[in-house]
């Protein structure tokens, strides 16, 4: 990783205050979930012992072993899994389109355009939930991932459209022109030179999209009643009694509900990174 | 419907369809950006724009499922009503509140997060997944682990500042601390959302131009001054603008870290909408305060925009 | 739909088409919601047996979410919305006289027939208060529940002393314990103090105590001292540290947490503790005694009414095989099967002392008192709302934010804009 921007990387030199740094950062990030980790070794019986005890006494694996039994957990991770991926896809998809006319071709009224999209994502969900639900209902999807899809993609595609503008327009013209000189069309310009050189914001505006959807309880328990379909937030839920909240168990389903989603943060991320420098070589 | 013309749009081979093409594309720019923004258009009219009218012809009705009674026309009454009710002050002043505290303060945090980030390590994959994680970690559990960290005998802060020497504190025995507790745990959650974003900006920013400051003599400080802080502003206007609209529509964290209590000093007004049209199925009072939210978002999103003109 | 179609070209006696739709009428499906904090696997066993015996009936569990809260908040976007894909439902017993005045619920009373009085006498008085609404049944009862006053039995013992009748004597014998027994973590009462809905009970407990009424005939029956000093009752527990200084954080959990590690004397909670309490991670196993709610000094012990109650949704299109199966579900006999599979309190009083109820949950016999005594809290459409003025204000007044005449004068004003 040679291609480092430099721009804190002068600001700041030196491996062992770089290794300081790196450590906040992880401790920042990771201690709640390095938390969730702990308890779910632990026994509901030492969760009210005082003075609370950090790691574990005696770590046991039985509440991953309820977590699997209890519910069927691997099938709540499928289904948020696909509702996330088809609902990032789509919403790359249409904003890669929208951000691309606002950025680059000569509308008139561009700035009406960029506001509408966004005044439409200054709703809060919670109140359009009963009108939502008489759309889906009346298009037949309640109870299918189109019927989270399709609001998870709205949801995201403010966010994500203005990411990629911002991206859009710091690519210089001239790349996409001596592609079109070459042959290709525009919109096989935007793919093949304006998309790829914009990769860490697609990878920025996917990964928002991801975990828009991966997060999202109210419309998920609403829309998708079947136990088949359930999403991992819905399905956490249901360890919990009317009053127990039974830390140790539920932080085993958050941990393995988190572990895969880190595997393809570390798995995605690499990939960009080095996808960003051999496009920028080329370019 | 629109996707699937979509694709073909994209998938046309060049050849058989260039004449096709060549037809609404280089002659008309206008025709394409319509084509292009045709997908979005739809599913927001789908999802957002025909709930949005109906939400807003409810807010004109006297309409609360509760009193059994048909809706009838009820003109700015909804409104009006809101003049007079404590609660709807208290929550949107708190909403304020929560957005003049966390905005900023997420914003410092995520730039911070975002220059250590984009440090040379030599493996990366620790700090972008720190960054990532408190992402990942579903909205509607972030609350509880957070209400959990600041309980008075169980918490993992009380626990550190009696390790420290000092008194535990009762975060949610009191309005100030607790607001404070749901303030930290908002900036925490969104900041990695701010340094996301700005990381991205980072990266693009070409070598070149430190280099030929550095020949100009210019110390770091003024490096970040003068060329990274003014290149990442449009990354940082975006942050701002979404970071912006959220915190008005603040609801999870303090929904499940304290119920908006103690009494209501923490309660927002999302939560507040919510409550009117989930628990006390008053659909007309509750869309008339989404409306007064809606509002109050699209100003703050038009101050930015023009921010962005003005200065873009 | 094609149901109601069926029916009516029956009616009609288009014979041609009789005996093609007969067939398909024969078949009804009926959609039941369940609280999956319910046991919905024994419900199931309920359901075969009710499908065993109507061969043309068959039930389909459905569940969501985990609390009350969650299943209310999906029920109603499901009825707003006018769905017709739930028949029946249960609902948490703060909820039918809401959703029969959004019209949500068909009433019972034709399926009951004649004696509607004499059908709903054989329940506990408080559910058949509960479940009419102005003369109309609009809900039956699926199972009962209430708050008991669960006591360490080993240290009441040990130190010589009876289970408190009264508040006072709780307050006195809780510091006579902690103050002997100097655990430090040791704490002598635990209520619930965070703004949920047990907070409502909460201060319901020694305000009925004093014979107080909070609606009386749908009318707003506000008693300010009444509810003075039972805000003042419970902020006292705070102040004279019988209870924990942080108790406006503290949810129904948490107090059975608390109490099942073995740290407090006495604890406010509902019939769900008493099997915990017995399990076998419980430091509390075995030495954990149940009784009535304390009184106020002169006045009647009072426990809070809880329990779950059926449903049958307006928009159904099987309303009357839907009510045919709530009356199966509401029955003496489905009561004591899920008594004893379940450890569901029974909303019938006899089935208390009934011998296999006994047998399988022994200590269902000392729950009878504390269920009779129990009342149920406002029966009204915007209970809701009465319930947040409540719990918050409980909870503002624990947290020490308002002396408890504030809180009663400011309760007091919000009740009147909401019941007048």
């Amino acid at each position: 990783m040679t291609s480092d921007s430099p721009a804190t990387r002068s600001i700041f030199s030196g491996r062992p205050l770089r290794i300081l740094i790196g450590f906040i950062l992880v401790v920042n990030g990771m201690f709640p979930a390095l938390w969730i980790l702990f308890t779910s070794l632990k026994t509901e019986a030492e969760l009210t012992v005082k003075p609370i005890t950090w790691l574990p006494h005696a770590p046991t694996i039985a509440n991953y072993l309820r977590a699997f039994t209890d519910q069927p957990l691997l099938l709540f991770l499928f289904n948020s899994f696909m509702v996330a991926i088809l609902s990032t896809a789509l919403t790359l998809f249409i904003s890669v389109l929208a951000a691309y006319a606002i950025a680059r071709l000569q509308i008139r009224g561009r700035d009406l355009v960029l506001s509408a999209i966004i005044a439409v994502s200054t709703f809060p969900l919670v109140t359009l939930l009963v009108p939502l639900f008489e759309i889906m209902r009346a298009l037949g999807l309640l109870n299918t991932w189109v019927a989270l899809i399709l609001p998870y993609t709205v949801l995201s595609l403010p966010v994500c459209t203005l990411i990629l503008v911002s991206f859009f327009e710091g690519i210089p013209r001239d790349l996409e022109n001596s592609a079109m000189i070459d042959g290709c069309t525009r919109i096989g310009a935007l793919f093949k030179v304006v998309v790829p050189l914009s990769a860490p914001g697609v990878f920025t505006a996917g990964i928002l999209a991801f975990v828009n959807a991966w997060d999202e309880f109210l419309l998920a328990l609403s829309f998708n009643s079947s136990p088949t379909l359930r999403t991992l937030p819905v399905g956490i839920t249901l360890y919990q009694g009317e009053f127990a909240f039974p830390w140790p168990v539920i932080s085993a389903a958050l941990v393995v509900g988190i572990v895969p989603v880190a595997i393809l943060i570390v798995i995605f991320q690499e990939r960009v990174v080095s996808g960003l420098t051999s496009g920028g070589i080329k370019g | 419907m629109a996707t699937a013309s979509e694709t073909t749009l994209v998938s046309a081979p060049a050849e058989g369809a260039t004449k096709w093409w060549t037809r609404f594309l280089d002659p008309s720019e206008r025709t394409l950006a319509v084509l292009l923004l045709l997908p979005a258009a739809f599913l927001l009219a789908l999802i957002i724009v025909y709930p949005v009218g109906r939400l807003v012809w409810t807010s004109f009705q006297n309409l609360s499922l509760t009193s059994g009674l048909p809706a009838t026309f009820a003109g700015l009454e909804n409104y009006a009503l809101m003049l007079d009710d404590p609660v709807f002050w208290e929550t949107t002043w708190n909403t304020i509140l929560i957005t003049l505290i966390t905005v900023p303060g997420a914003l410092v945090v995520g730039m911070i997060l975002a220059l250590m980030a984009n440090l040379p390590f030599e493996t990366k994959w620790p700090t972008r997944l720190s960054l990532l994680i408190p992402w990942a970690l579903p909205l509607s559990f972030a609350g509880l682990i957070f209400a959990w960290f600041f309980h008075s005998e169980y918490g993992v802060v009380n626990d550190v500042l009696r390790r420290l020497g000092f008194e535990g504190v009762i975060w949610f025995n009191s309005a100030n601390w607790a607001f404070a507790a749901i303030c930290l745990t908002i900036v925490w959650k969104t900041s990695s959302f701010m340094a996301l974003i700005i990381l991205a900006g980072l990266q693009t920013i070409p070598r070149s131009l430190y280099e030929a400051a550095e020949v100009d003599g210019a110390g770091r400080i003024r490096q970040f001054f003068e060329i990274t802080l003014p290149l990442l502003k449009p990354a940082i206007v975006v942050a701002l603008i979404f970071r912006t609209i959220t915190a008005l529509q603040t609801f999870d964290i303090p929904y499940t870290m304290t119920r908006g209590g103690p009494g209501t000093s923490t309660a927002t007004l999302a939560m507040y909408i919510h409550q009117n049209t989930v628990d006390f199925l008053d659909l007309g009072y509750g869309s008339a305060l989404a409306v007064v939210m809606f509002l109050l978002s699209m100003g703050v999103t038009v101050v930015y925009l023009r921010m962005i003109r003005a200065k873009g | 739909m094609t149901l109601n179609k069926t029916l009516t070209l029956l009616l009609a006696g288009a014979a041609m088409t009789v005996t093609a739709s007969a067939a398909m009428a024969q078949q009804t499906n009926l959609r039941v919601f369940v609280s999956s904090q319910h046991r919905p696997d024994v419900w199931r066993k309920a359901f075969d047996m009710y499908e065993a015996k109507n061969p043309n009936v068959k039930v389909t569990l459905e569940t969501g979410g985990n609390t009350s809260e969650q299943q209310a908040q999906y029920l109603n976007t499901v009825m707003t919305a006018k769905d017709s894909s739930l028949d029946v439902m249960i609902l948490d017993v703060i909820r039918p006289a809401q959703y029969a005045a959004a019209g949500w619920t068909v009433p019972f009373n034709e399926v009951i027939g004649k004696d509607v009085k004499a059908y709903m006498d054989r329940y506990l008085p408080a559910y058949a208060e509960a479940n009419t609404v102005d003369g109309k049944v609009v809900a039956l009862p699926a199972f009962a529940d209430a708050m008991f006053l669960y006591y360490r039995k080993d240290l009441l013992d040990k130190h010589g002393i009876q289970p408190p009748k009264t508040w006072a004597e709780l307050t006195a014998a809780a510091k006579k314990i902690t103050e002997a027994e100097k655990d430090p973590n040791l704490q002598g009462l635990s209520f619930q103090g965070k703004a949920i809905e047990g907070a409502v009970c909460t201060f319901l407990l020694p305000y009925w105590s004093m014979g107080k009424q909070l609606v009386s005939n749908g009318k707003l029956s506000f008693d300010k001292d009444a509810a003075v000093k039972s805000l003042k009752l419970w902020k006292d527990f705070v102040d004279q540290g019988v209870a924990k200084k942080n108790i406006a954080e503290v949810a129904t959990d948490d107090t059975r947490k608390e109490f099942q590690a073995g740290n407090v004397v006495f604890a406010v909670n509902w019939s769900y503790a008493w099997g915990q309490f017995q399990g076998n991670e419980s430091a509390v196993k075995d030495k954990v005694g149940v009784v009535k709610l304390p009184a106020v000094e002169g006045g009647e012990p009072a426990s809070c009414l809880g329990g779950w109650e059926w449903g049958v949704s307006s928009y159904s299109n099987n309303k009357t095989e839907a009510q045919k199966l709530v009356q199966y579900l509401s029955s003496p006999e489905t009561s004591e099967f899920m008594a004893i599979n379940a450890a569901l309190l029974p909303a019938f009083p006899e089935k208390y002392t009934d011998e296999d109820v006994t047998k399988a949950v022994p200590w269902f016999a000392n729950a009878k008192p504390v269920v009779e005594t129990a009342k149920a809290r406002p029966v009204t459409p915007r209970y809701n709302e009465v319930s947040e003025i409540i719990r918050t204000t409980v909870n503002g007044v624990l947290a020490g934010q308002q002396t408890p005449e504030q809180g009663a004068d400011q309760m007091e004003s919000r009740l009147h804009r909401v019941l007048r």
